[in-house]
């Protein structure tokens, strides 16, 4: 009886997190095309229900309805197979996030680490399914996929070491209960943050870090041979993933659910107002994605390749081992951990687009001048 | 090569492509591909690409992500537009040419019925002369308002809310050539001796305050793109067209303009009344595709200029001799005339051949985007396959020109 128990439990866990990410990438579609939408001075789907809200229902009733198609030349079995993985990474990381107070599906004593690794399925599936499609956009997308998110890891992961360092644990609940009292990790250690989050991004797919299936050259990358619900998965996981990787910030760095009104409604054991806080947060999180897709052109894929190893991957290896020295040997090491951060952030910020734009103003000075004719 | 991305269905271009390769792979002869490695594949760009702006096909083979060999195939959007002349009228051809470099209709248009005038030796009042300059630079800005949005959209989302400013910018130019032509892009406008209808009330000045805001509105372009490190770097040093090439090329326009070249016909041929204005030649030194961003925005600014200035010399009169009006016939005496006009892409020219019937006997483009197009191969060689599409989009080929 316990075991039909445990079983049904676990079934519906598994229905909870696919239909929250189903319906967070339904919300995210209609939000990034509203928000596009407005900065880009148009109006945006405005027509399926109030403010345009259902369109993305009615789209995915419209994938749904599609012929199941799948090329003739393509992998049958492993061309299936990538739809169906690439969910996997956005399902199972909701294990261990811990959405509200006294709310988290298992607390796993390695939760870090579990992040980095099922969030590596993503790219699992996008490989299967690019090598599958038999299309060589599909290949060079889903290579670009993998030499992306290989070196994009690296930084990543150098961050959380930070976070799980100054924590003193690898779960997620005791990140979140360490950053209690508004000690959010943010407020002391934003380089951190900003390395994590710009790998966040890369990780996403997304502008500018959307080589993989960059529009202009690619078609579709990776999904170029997709239609259907087959497409739509890819899509959906990629739309879930904003939220996803946002709450994973959140929880990491902007103290999780924490905010005034805690314990105000507690329904079985679970207090309803720190949820809506821990969404508030991350849907900020989302609309600043959004933001930065919109406002920076797409980076070159040595570009891209150049600002992960040259710039970022020293960055992360220079703060790491500052702030481990920080957190083993300074005492009040969180007021010295903000010093150093909050100065070689600002740094950062600040220095890095005017010397990017002198160093190519200078190279453009040397560069031979066509003569006059 | 691999098996697997052998062309399946090897057409012309495809078989060329997969010939040079081999070609290299066998004799070692690598002066035509610039380093040939063996693992090459052939990628098939178009005509359906979000990349091509129309339907430009290009064959392209890669080494990895660097672009070794392109081969433009062009022709999917011919429509005949020599062979109709011989079997319409002067006058029913008019708003076919208007269908050739459909970006930029008026100047199209202007470049046509120059030809004829030429031919059966028609005078144009002078209010129609001015009026026709108006149209051609209101048409010159809207056209880089295309050009600028679509390559920059090239580069990146940022670039298609770029795309989205300009077009809503544009909207107001189509407005006021809405209001004076009643079309928006296929004017049909020009008559031979003038234009077909003279100015509406108050449209002057509504024109006038639509060329104050173009500073405006370039100032906001700059902005946007110009001070991003990302676009900067994606820009600068790629795609670089030597003075030589230009030369070699017969490149002309905003594309020859940006590497220091200071050919305009507007300048160097000059007709109409543009010897009476005053206006600068947009020159760049470099050549490369930032250049050739900045060039098309520079010469919105002086088009404006000359809009205005065109606008304040105008004099009150006819816009068409009376005498052209009717019968909608005309028969030019046995010759050929050469018109070469400035148009936004370069310089576009209608041979045009008379044997005193009511048909042209012959008549002949020369479209500034096709002899353009040549180059491409040569500037997209040994660039990243991305800085390959922002290159083709700042040659800014329109291929209703290219394949007529």
């Amino acid at each position: 009886m316990d075991l039909f128990l445990d079983i049904l439990r676990g079934l519906a866990a598994v229905i909870l997190a696919y239909s929250f990410v189903f319906i967070s990438a339904l919300v995210n579609i209609v939000f990034e095309r509203r928000t596009l939408a407005f900065m880009q001075d148009r109006l945006g789907p405005n027509r399926t229900g109030p403010q345009g809200i259902l369109q993305s229902v009615a789209d995915s009733f419209k994938m749904l309805g599609k012929e199941d198609f799948a090329p003739a030349a393509v992998d049958k079995r492993l061309f299936t197979l990538a739809p169906i993985m690439v969910m996997i990474g956005a399902v199972a990381v909701q294990l261990v996030i811990p959405y509200t107070k006294g709310w988290t599906s298992q607390d796993l004593n390695v939760g870090i680490i579990y992040i980095v690794a099922v969030t590596s399925f993503t790219v699992l599936a996008i490989l299967i399914g690019g090598w599958a499609s038999h299309n060589k956009y599909s290949l060079v997308g889903a290579l670009r996929s993998a030499a992306q998110m290989v070196s994009y890891e690296v930084p990543m992961i150098l961050a959380l070491l930070v976070v799980a360092m100054a924590a003193g644990s690898l779960s997620l609940n005791d990140v979140v209960s360490f950053q209690s009292g508004y000690q959010w990790f943010v407020f002391y250690m934003p380089l951190t943050f900003f390395i994590f989050w710009i790998a966040s991004i890369a990780e996403l797919n997304r502008g500018p870090f959307d080589l993989p299936e960059s529009e202009s050259e690619l078609v579709a990358g990776y999904g170029t041979e997709y239609s259907g619900m087959r497409f739509g998965m890819f899509f959906l996981n990629e739309y879930a993933g904003l939220t996803i990787m946002s709450m994973v910030t959140v929880t990491l760095f902007f103290g999780g659910w924490e905010g005034p009104g805690q314990d105000l409604l507690v329904v079985y054991g679970v207090s309803v107002i720190p949820f809506v806080w821990f969404m508030l947060k991350t849907y900020a999180l989302v609309f600043a994605l959004v933001w930065v897709r919109l406002s920076v052109p797409r980076l070159q894929v040595d570009q891209l390749m150049a600002f992960a190893w040259k710039f970022l991957i020293p960055l992360a290896l220079v703060n790491i081992l500052a702030s481990a020295a920080i957190i083993l040997w300074a005492p009040q090491w969180k007021w010295v951990m903000a010093g150093f951060s909050w100065v070689l952030f600002l740094a950062v910020v600040v220095l890095f687009d005017p010397l990017q734009r002198r160093m190519l103003r200078r190279r453009r000075a040397k560069s031979p001048m066509l003569t006059r004719g | 090569m691999d098996e697997l991305f052998a062309p399946t269905v090897p057409d012309e271009a495809m078989a060329l492509a997969l010939d040079r390769v081999r070609r290299g792979a066998e004799t070692g002869d690598v002066s035509e591909l610039d380093g040939l490695a063996l693992d090459q594949v052939i990628l098939n760009m178009g005509p359906q690409h979000p990349a091509t702006h129309g339907v430009l096909r290009l064959v392209v083979t890669l080494d990895g992500e660097v672009v070794r060999d392109v081969i433009p195939v062009v022709g999917y959007l011919h429509r005949c537009k020599e062979k109709l002349a011989e079997k319409r009228t002067y006058y029913q051809y008019i708003p076919i040419v208007d269908r050739t470099e459909y970006m930029a209709g008026m100047n199209c248009e202007w470049t046509y019925v120059l030809a004829v005038e030429e031919l059966a030796g028609i005078e144009v009042p002078r209010r129609a002369e001015f009026i026709r300059v108006i149209m051609a630079e209101l048409n010159r800005i809207a056209s880089h308002h295309v050009a600028v949005g679509t390559f920059t959209a090239d580069l990146s989302p940022l670039g298609t809310a770029m795309a989205f400013y300009t077009f809503r910018d544009r909207e107001k130019i189509l407005d006021l050539l809405e209001e004076a032509a009643g079309a928006r892009m296929m004017f049909n406008y020009f008559r031979f001796g003038g234009v077909r209808f003279d100015l509406p009330p108050g449209w002057e000045q509504r024109c006038r305050e639509l060329m104050a805001e173009v500073p405006k509105w370039t100032d906001e372009y700059r902005a946007l793109v110009e001070d991003n490190a990302v676009f900067l770097s994606r820009t600068i040093d790629k795609g670089v067209i030597s003075q030589q090439d230009v030369v070699d090329y017969a490149i002309t326009g905003p594309n020859a303009r940006a590497s220091g070249v200071p050919h305009d016909l507007r300048r160097t041929r000059p007709y109409s009344v543009y010897p009476e204005l005053d206006f600068e030649l947009c020159l760049a030194d470099h050549g490369d595709v930032f250049d050739r961003y900045k060039v098309r925005v520079d010469e919105m600014l002086q088009s404006a200029r000359i809009v205005q200035q065109c606008l304040d010399m105008m004099p009150r009169g006819p816009v068409q001799e009376g005498s052209l009006r009717a019968p909608y016939v005309i028969t030019p005496p046995p010759g050929s005339a050469y018109i070469a006009q400035e148009n936004p892409r370069g310089e576009y020219g209608i041979y045009i051949v008379s044997d005193g019937s009511r048909y042209p006997y012959r008549l002949k483009y020369r479209d500034p985007c096709f002899i353009n197009l040549q180059l491409l191969p040569k500037l997209m060689r040994g660039n990243k396959i991305a800085d390959a599409v922002a290159i083709g989009g700042s040659i800014d080929l329109v291929l209703g020109g290219i394949d007529r």
